[in-house]
C-alpha cells in the first residue's frame, strides 16, 4: 500500500503547493513582476497566525481572514507607493525592487521574531483508510489550501474586480480605453497575491514549522509551480502544485529523498523546452 | 536583554553592518581620522577580540547567541580587573561586524579586522563555510582565529597553523553514541539514517552510519534529504517498512521538528529515536513539546554537565546562572557553551603566551591543554580539539538528561515504546 500513501502525500503537498505559488503567479502573470517579496509574505503569514494561537490563543481559522485581510493592505500599499512607480520598466528593474524590500521585510522578521521555527500545534490526530495514514492536520491544510484557491478563482472569473484584473492582464491599453484603472487594478492585484500569501502562510503554520530561513527555499516552489502550470492562472497555480507535489512524492520514494528535488526541477526544464507555456498556460504568458 | 545589551555598548566596542549609508563614506572617514588621532600607545592597553558575526540574515539567531556570551565575558572579565598579559593588565574590548550572513563579507570584516582594527585574536562565525573563509584570513595576517562553532575536520584539513577550534571531531560523537546505545540496549540490531544533504548534517549521517556497522548493527536505511525538503512522508514511509530498532535523523532544528511530526503522523517509531542536535536547542523541545520526549542526541555540550576548570566561570553552574540573567531565562546550548569557553580559555593562553603577538598567542593555543566549564579543550595537530567523551543526551519529562559518559551522567536511557 506504499504507492497509495505515497500519491496521497504527494497530492496533500501538492495542494499546499498551489496555494503558496498561485500569489505569485496572478502577480507575475498580470503585472509581469517577479514578486521577489512572496516568500516573506508567506513567512509573515505564518507568524502572525502563530503568534494570534500562542499569545491570545486565535484559532488559526479565527485569524486567517485577519491576517490575509492585513497581507492585501501591505500587498496594496507596496504595489502603489513603491512598485506602480517602475511598474512598467523591464522586468529586472521590478525584480530588484521586490529584492529590496523582501530583504528590508526579512530582517525585520528576523530582529522582531528571530529565525527560531515556530509551529501551531493542533494534535488533530490522523485519518487511516486502506492502509493510508494521513494527519488530520495536513487533509485540513489541503481541503483550506483548495478551497481558497477555488475561491479566488470564482473571484477572478465572477467578479468585477476579478474580470478587470483578466482585462489587465489581456490587454493593458485595451483595458485603459474601457475605463479600467489600471495602477488600481495592479494594486489591487499585488495585494491579492500578498492576500494569498499570508492565507497560505497561515496554512503552512499549522503544518510545517516556519522560520524566516524558509522564504528562498517558498520563492523557489513558486518558481517551479508557475512554469509547470503556466503563469498567470488559477487552474495553473493548481495543476503546477499537484503536479510538483505528485513529482517530488514519487521520485523521493523511487530515487530517494536526495533526489526529489532535483528531479522537481529537471521536470520544469523539460516542460520549459517543450511546452514553455505550462501545462495549462497560454500563450503570450511564457 | 535591553539593559544588557546597553550595558555592552558602554564597553565602547565597535559595532558596524547596517547597509546603506552607514556603511557609506561618512563613517570611513570619522574611522579613518579617529584611527589616526588615537595614540598607539593607548590602543593597545585594551586587548582587542575580532568577532565578525551574523546579526541579520539567515544565521541571526545563531550569531546573536555568539554575540551575547561575547558581551557577559567581556563585561564579567573586566569587572574582574581584566587579562594579565606580561605584567600589565588589559581590559578585552570585543570588535564586531555584523556579516549579514554572507559568506564574503565575513571575509572583508574579517580583513577589516585583521588590518584596520588590528585585533589579537579573531572569533569566526558559525558554520564551517563561513569558518574557513575567515580562518584563511586569519592566516594571512598571523592573527590566530578560534572556530567555536565549526565541526567539520574539512575545515581543519587546510594546515592553517592559525586556525584552533574548540567543538571535536563529528566521528567522535557517532561512534560514542553507537557504543553506548548497543551496551544499553543489547537488542539493538538495526538503524535507519535520514540525513540532510548539507556540511555538518550529512557528515554525521555518513560517520554513524559507519560507527553503526563497527558497533556491529545492520544500517537498514541510508538516505540523504535536499535541503529545502517540505515533506518527509516517502522517507518516512520507507523507514515504517524497514522497522529498525534506532532511526537516527540529522537536520537543523526546523528539518527536525517537521520529520517528528510527520513520524508521529505516519506511525514511525523505534526503541531509539536520534535527533541531532534537535535536543540541543531549546527550540527543538519547545516546537514539539510531548513528541520531543525520550528523543537523544549528541551534543558537545549541554548546561546540564558538571564540568569545573579555569577562566572567569569556574563551573557550568557558574556559567548557567549568569547566562539566566543576561538571557533572561533562556537556556544556554552548545553554541553558547563553546563560544564563551573558548574566551574563558583565552584567559589562560593570553598569560601563557607573555605577549599580544600574533605568533606567541598561536604557540601558546597549540600548547593549549586545560579544563573549562565547557570541558576540556586540547588542539591536536591539525588545530581540532581533540577527541573526548561528549555527552549524550536525552529529553526526559520535558528536561535534557545526560547519559553519558558517566563523570557527568544525571540519568539512564529510556526507550520509547512502540
Amino acid at each position: 500500500m506504499d504507492i497509495g500513501q505515497i500519491l496521497v502525500n504527494g497530492l496533500v503537498l501538492g495542494a499546499l503547493y498551489a496555494c503558496l505559488a498561485v500569489g505569485f503567479s496572478l502577480v507575475w502573470g498580470v503585472l509581469n513582476v517577479i514578486n521577489m517579496l512572496h516568500g516573506s509574505f508567506i513567512v509573515l503569514g505564518g507568524y502572525l497566525t502563530f503568534f494570534a494561537w500562542h499569545s491570545f490563543g486565535i484559532h488559526p481559522l479565527v485569524s486567517l481572514p485577519f491576517v490575509a485581510l492585513l497581507l492585501f493592505g501591505i500587498g496594496y500599499l507596496v504595489q502603489y507607493l513603491f512598485v506602480n512607480k517602475v511598474v512598467t520598466a523591464p522586468v529586472l528593474t521590478t525584480l530588484t525592487l521586490t529584492f529590496g524590500l523582501d530583504m528590508i521585510l526579512y530582517n525585520i522578521m528576523t530582529v522582531f521574531f528571530s529565525a527560531t521555527p515556530r509551529r501551531v500545534t493542533l494534535d488533530l490526530g490522523t485519518l487511516s483508510f486502506f492502509g493510508i495514514t494521513m494527519p488530520v492536520d495536513r487533509l485540513f491544510g489541503m481541503a483550506l489550501a483548495l478551497a481558497l484557491t477555488g475561491l479566488l478563482y470564482y473571484v477572478m472569473r465572477k467578479s468585477r474586480i476579478g474580470r478587470a484584473i483578466v482585462a489587465v492582464r489581456m490587454d493593458r491599453a485595451a483595458a485603459t480605453l474601457m475605463g479600467i484603472r489600471v495602477n488600481h487594478i495592479y494594486a489591487i492585484t499585488f495585494g491579492v497575491g500578498a492576500l494569498m500569501a499570508g492565507a497560505a502562510g497561515a496554512i503552512f503554520a499549522m503544518v510545517f514549522p516556519i522560520t524566516t530561513n524558509l522564504t528562498g527555499m517558498y520563492i523557489g516552489k513558486a518558481f517551479v509551480v508557475c512554469v509547470i502550470g503556466g503563469l498567470g492562472s488559477v487552474p495553473g497555480a493548481l495543476v503546477g502544485g499537484l503536479a510538483l507535489g505528485l513529482i517530488e512524492s514519487i521520485s523521493g520514494h523511487f530515487f530517494g529523498p536526495q533526489h526529489s528535488l532535483t528531479v522537481g526541477f529537471l521536470v520544469m526544464l523539460f516542460i520549459l523546452l517543450v511546452k514553455p507555456t505550462g501545462l495549462v498556460g497560454k500563450r503570450g504568458y511564457e | 536583554m535591553s539593559d544588557y545589551n546597553s550595558t555592552k555598548l558602554s564597553m565602547g566596542r565597535s559595532q558596524v553592518g547596517r547597509a546603506g549609508f552607514l556603511n557609506g563614506i561618512l563613517p570611513a572617514i570619522f574611522l579613518a581620522v579617529a584611527v589616526t588621532a588615537v595614540p598607539m600607545a593607548a590602543a593597545q592597553e585594551t586587548i582587542r577580540i575580532g568577532a565578525p558575526l551574523a546579526l541579520t540574515g539567515g544565521l541571526a539567531d545563531e550569531g546573536m547567541k555568539q554575540q551575547l556570551v561575547y558581551g557577559m565575558w567581556a563585561e564579567k572579565v573586566n569587572a574582574a580587573g581584566g587579562i594579565e598579559v606580561n605584567g600589565t593588565s588589559y581590559q578585552v574590548e570585543i570588535v564586531e561586524y555584523d556579516y549579514q550572513s554572507d559568506g564574503p563579507r565575513a571575509g572583508q570584516l574579517a580583513e577589516r579586522l585583521a588590518t584596520r582594527d588590528r585585533v589579537h585574536v579573531i572569533m569566526a562565525p558559525f558554520g564551517s563555510g563561513h569558518t574557513v573563509i575567515t580562518g584563511t584570513v586569519g592566516e594571512r595576517y598571523r592573527v590566530p582565529t578560534i572556530a567555536c562553532v565549526a565541526s567539520s575536520e574539512s575545515v581543519f584539513s587546510n594546515n592553517n597553523p592559525y586556525l584552533f577550534g574548540t567543538l571535536s571531531p563529528n566521528a567522535n560523537m557517532t561512534e560514542v553514541m553507537a557504543r553506548y546505545l548497543k551496551e544499553q540496549y543489547p537488542d539493538l540490531n538495526s538503524v535507519a539514517i535520514l540525513g540532510r544533504d548539507d556540511v555538518f548534517p550529512k557528515s554525521m549521517a555518513e560517520a554513524t552510519a559507519t560507527a553503526a556497522e563497527q558497533a556491529g548493527l545492520e544500517v537498514v536505511y541510508r538516505e540523504l534529504y535536499s535541503v529545502g525538503t517540505m515533506d518527509h512522508s516517502s522517507s518516512l514511509t520507507s523507514i515504517r517498512r524497514a522497522s529498525p530498532d534506532w532511526i537516527y535523523v540529522t537536520g537543523y532544528t526546523q528539518d527536525l521538528i517537521l520529520a517528528r511530526r510527520q513520524m508521529a503522523d505516519l506511525g514511525v517509531t523505534a526503541p531509539i529515536i536520534t535527533m541531532v542536535t534537535g535536543p540541543a536547542y531549546e527550540e527543538f523541545t519547545e516546537g514539539l513539546g510531548s513528541l520531543a520526549e525520550n528523543v537523544t542526541s549528541s551534543s558537545w555540550w549541554h548546561h546540564s554537565t558538571t564540568y569545573e576548570g579555569y577562566g572567569i566561570w569556574p563551573t557550568t553552574a557558574d556559567f548557567y546562572a549568569d547566562f539566566l540573567k543576561a538571557s533572561g531565562g533562556s537556556n544556554p546550548d552548545y553554541i553558547h557553551g563553546s563560544c564563551a569557553g573558548s574566551l574563558a580559555m583565552l584567559e589562560e593562553v593570553l598569560p601563557r603566551a607573555g605577549s599580544l603577538d600574533g605568533e606567541a598567542i598561536r604557540d601558546a593555543l597549540a600548547a593549549t591543554d586545560i579544563m573549562t566549564f565547557y570541558g576540556s579543550i586540547r588542539f591536536g595537530e591539525n588545530g581540532m580539539n581533540e577527541a573526548r567523551d561528549l555527552p549524550i543526551i536525552q529529553v526526559q519529562n520535558g528536561e535534557i538528561v545526560v547519559l553519558a559518559p558517566d563523570s557527568i551522567k544525571s540519568g539512564d536511557l529510556e526507550l520509547i515504546s512502540r
